[in-house]
């Protein structure tokens, strides 16, 4: 294990003293277009500092987040009980069907320019997108995970005398719980992505906004600037939900 | 020795030319097996698991060998050492005086699991080994084929492996590895996966083979009975640590008794296999009772 | 409850209840588009996008037919998901069976996937400019890394004995990882083939929904610049057709991959 460790790090030490190297030292590469260590740094503490594009890198990162929070969680509270409930119950599934499998090959992004439309270009127009986008894994994943119950655990509830309110409660939701956090995880993911790409398109704020200025501005250490703190804020979150996950999901062994 | 009548129905059967076959085998080189001071330990923590201790063991041209032991004994592990799939802590294995370095083709292996490539059909997976020697596809097909009848197969060329029942699928197998011609066979448990009757078939069939074209065998196996009835010799081992705790030759009772002419089931009834096995019973028996060995080394 | 529905009378109630559910979705959309609850200009009716849609198809529209968008966006999309099967599933292939080569590339692997492909887009445009490199990377991307993780996947759960066996047959390391990895991970790869794709397709539209002057995605910007949302729906619509295609025709193949394998479809 700590061979793998080793190997890991001097590989990244090998990437950073070539990328290094190549833009700093010997000027191998147009800074105009790929930016050195040195570049990144600098552009870093100006926005942290002075900021850029209107505002601070933490209060730009704020505002992302907070965008991403907001639409994650509606999704969540609409996606996971429209899911369990199309798992519960075939007669709902039928009728749901129709509509959900004429949205759901259309990919998050594609909701971008109608939301403009429909909202304009502030923050409404990107929680509906990112609703979106978190909403369809959400629903597949919870009536997966409900559909996947072992048939074999309800009929031992049900031989033990369980109505249907205990089994639903006490097999078939825990049960769905692991592919519950599945979705959920799929969910976040697609919940950054269709951020920045939203953010891209038309914000007046943001981490997106950052990088479309400082793509104007020609400004290519602050477009890394912006991917690491895309990133960073990624696995933040990814980390968080990783541990509810562990909470709520005790009996689990990973 | 006489031809027995199992060697006799061989020859019929098969409808190729075994005294071909066997000529062509008597060309290779030597190859003994020669275990040197073979240990083999696997860290625990912050202590060693000594899986296997000194092992010393020669095993000479043309000679079929089981080894015998409880699970945990590390006779799998020393087969893999001569395959080359894994390295002794301290010692070397030698096969035809060269140390072993990794696998290669002239020690071939059959596994329990067949471990024929689902992918490919019964042709091409015999053929396999060939095809990495180089050869050509038409002397490919050619010997692919031959194997194919030897090991009663004529018929399935063109299936499956998931097609096949167990018994057919480690005939494949063994032919893939006997299409190579290896100058040694290892066999890990080649018969553990497979119901009671198609196992003493398959015993059978690996006994009408390995009298035609002899070949240095290493055989592991579990079952005591199996191991007499097929090898020239029977190693013991005990485990904790793994080390051999007899070696028998179940030669002259073979020849004295005449299990060559025999059924398998009459063999077994034998008084002189009977005897070899209650004695190789009461080793094992005393071993798996015993207190770890461990303890007593300083 | 989810109780065994499994007589005919069962299914035909199902298939009814879908039937209404279909009814009363587009009913209840052409309902409040054409009662004018809400403005024109923000919710057209399903008519009115089929028919904007139908109208693509013959008129050029932001420089093309309907079609002609979309055979732009797929070619762009061929190559980008061309690229990333090339070297997505080598390179996951090998890090499945070498160790070494796994622990080289991991952590930088790690690192790059927790950045959203689109976070790409600023630095696709800067190299790239408005030329098909930028979308090509973009989806690139997006499509790599369900390529390398499926392939990567697929070659660890290789049996070991498959590997062994090869070699104990004289296979050498590039025998092995053609006849023995590769076959071995196929339904793996294929499965992350799929993904890809669909990501891939993801990436692509929202690559064009910025840098491009051609392509479906185009056309959603123009639509919207326009504040004509039935082109745009029309044309989400025609972006949710084409992968939806894709995928069934890889899943078909998925499928035909492991019948032939003897494994459950």
């Amino acid at each position: 294990m700590r061979t793998r460790a080793l190997i890991g790090g001097a590989t990244f030490c090998v990437l950073f003293l070539s990328w290094y190297a190549a833009t700093d030292l010997f000027q191998l590469i147009d800074r105009h277009r790929f930016p050195s260590p040195t570049d990144v740094l600098v552009a870093a503490l100006q926005i942290i500092n002075r900021g850029y594009a209107g505002g601070t890198l933490i209060t730009q990162c704020l505002y992302s987040l907070r965008l991403v929070v907001l639409g994650f969680f509606f999704a969540v509270l609409t996606g996971v009980p429209l899911g369990i409930a199309m798992g519960l119950s075939r007669r709902f599934e039928a009728f749901i069907n129709p509509a959900f499998l004429l949205i759901r090959p259309i990919p998050p992004l594609a909701w971008i320019p109608l939301a403009i439309v429909w909202l304009g270009l502030g923050d409404s127009a990107k929680i509906l997108v990112i609703w979106f986008a978190a909403f369809v894994p959400a629903v597949i994943n919870a009536y997966s995970g409900i559909r996947n119950i072992d048939p074999t655990l309800i009929a031992a509830a049900r031989v033990h005398g369980a109505s249907s309110q205990v089994v639903v409660r006490d097999v078939l939701i825990p049960g769905a719980l692991p592919m519950i956090f599945t979705g959920l995880r799929l969910s976040l993911q697609a919940s950054w992505t269709t951020l920045v790409a939203a953010e891209l398109v038309g914000a007046l704020f943001g981490i997106g906004r950052v990088l479309i200025i400082a793509y104007r501005d020609i400004y290519p250490a602050m477009i890394a600037v912006g991917m690491i703190s895309v990133a960073v804020l990624g696995a933040l979150t990814t980390k968080v939900l990783s541990i509810v996950e562990e909470r709520v999901i005790r009996w689990r062994h990973t | 020795m006489l031809r027995s009548a199992r060697q006799n129905r061989a020859s019929n059967g098969a409808g190729v030319n075994l005294h071909e076959w066997r000529e062509a085998s008597r060309e290779r080189r030597m190859s003994d097996i020669e275990f040197a001071g073979i240990s083999k330990t696997f860290p625990r923590g912050r202590s060693e698991f000594t899986a296997l201790d000194n092992v010393s063991l020669k095993i000479p041209d043309k000679e079929f060998v089981a080894i015998v032991g409880p699970s945990g004994c590390g006779k799998t592990t020393l087969l893999r050492m001569v395959a080359g799939l894994e390295t002794p802590s301290s010692g070397v294995v030698r096969v035809g005086g060269r140390p072993v370095h990794g696998p290669g083709a002239d020690r071939a292996v059959v596994f329990q699991q067949f471990a024929l490539f689902p992918w490919k059909t019964v042709r091409e997976n015999i053929a396999f080994g060939l095809k990495c020697k180089g050869m050509s596809r038409a002397e490919r097909e050619k010997l692919a084929l031959r194997y194919v009848e030897i090991m009663g197969l004529t018929g399935t060329e063109d299936n499956y492996p998931h097609q096949l029942s167990g018994g057919m699928q480690q005939r494949v197998a063994i032919a893939r590895s006997y299409a190579i011609e290896p100058e040694v066979l290892l066999m890990d448990e080649p018969f553990g996966s497979l119901d009671a009757q198609t196992r003493i078939l398959m015993q059978e069939e690996l006994i009408r083979i390995s009298r035609v074209n002899p070949r240095t065998v290493l055989f592991i196996t579990h079952a005591v009975e199996e191991a007499l009835y097929l090898a020239d010799r029977v190693v013991v081992l005990a485990r904790n640590p793994g080390r051999i705790v007899e070696i028998m030759d179940t030669r002259p009772t073979r020849e004295a008794e005449g299990w060559d002419r025999l059924a398998s089931e009459e063999t077994m009834e034998m008084p002189g296999f009977g005897h070899l096995r209650a004695q190789i019973w009461r080793l094992l028996r005393r071993e798996m009772q015993a207190p770890s060995r461990e303890k007593e080394k300083t | 409850m989810a109780a065994h529905l499994s007589s005919r009378q069962a299914r035909h109630e199902l298939a009814l209840l879908s039937l209404a559910g279909t009814v009363v979705f587009f009913g209840l959309w052409q309902g409040v588009a054409v009662s004018g609850l809400v403005s024109n200009y923000v919710l057209p009716s399903p008519v009115e996008v089929i028919t904007a849609g139908l109208a693509m198809l013959v008129e050029p529209f932001a420089g093309n037919t309907l079609q002609g968008h979309v055979l732009a966006s797929l070619g762009r999309w061929a190559a980008g998901f061309a690229l990333a099967a090339a070297l997505g599933i080598p390179l996951g292939l090998g890090m499945g069976h070498w160790r070494v080569l796994d622990a080289i590339v991991s952590p930088v692997f790690e690192a790059y996937r927790y950045i959203a492909p689109l976070a790409w887009v600023p630095f696709a445009a800067l190299w790239f400019g408005t030329g098909i490199g930028g979308p090509i990377m973009v989806i690139f991307t997006g499509a790599f890394a369900p390529c390398l993780v499926n392939a990567y996947r697929g070659a660890r759960q290789v049996e070991r004995h498959l590997t062994e066996a090869a070699r104990t047959l004289g296979a050498g390391g590039a025998r092995v990882l053609l006849e023995v990895l590769l076959p071995g991970a196929l339904p793996s790869v294929i499965s992350g083939l799929r993904v890809a794709a669909g990501l891939g397709w993801q990436s692509l539209i929202g690559a064009e929904l910025i840098v491009v002057s051609s392509g479906i995605g185009y056309v959603l910007v123009q639509g919207q610049s326009n504040l004509a949302p039935e082109i745009v729906m029309a044309a989400m619509l025609a972006v949710g057709l084409t992968g939806l295609l894709i995928d069934v025709a890889l899943r078909a193949t998925e499928s035909r991959i492991k019948r032939r394998w003897g494994q459950p479809a």
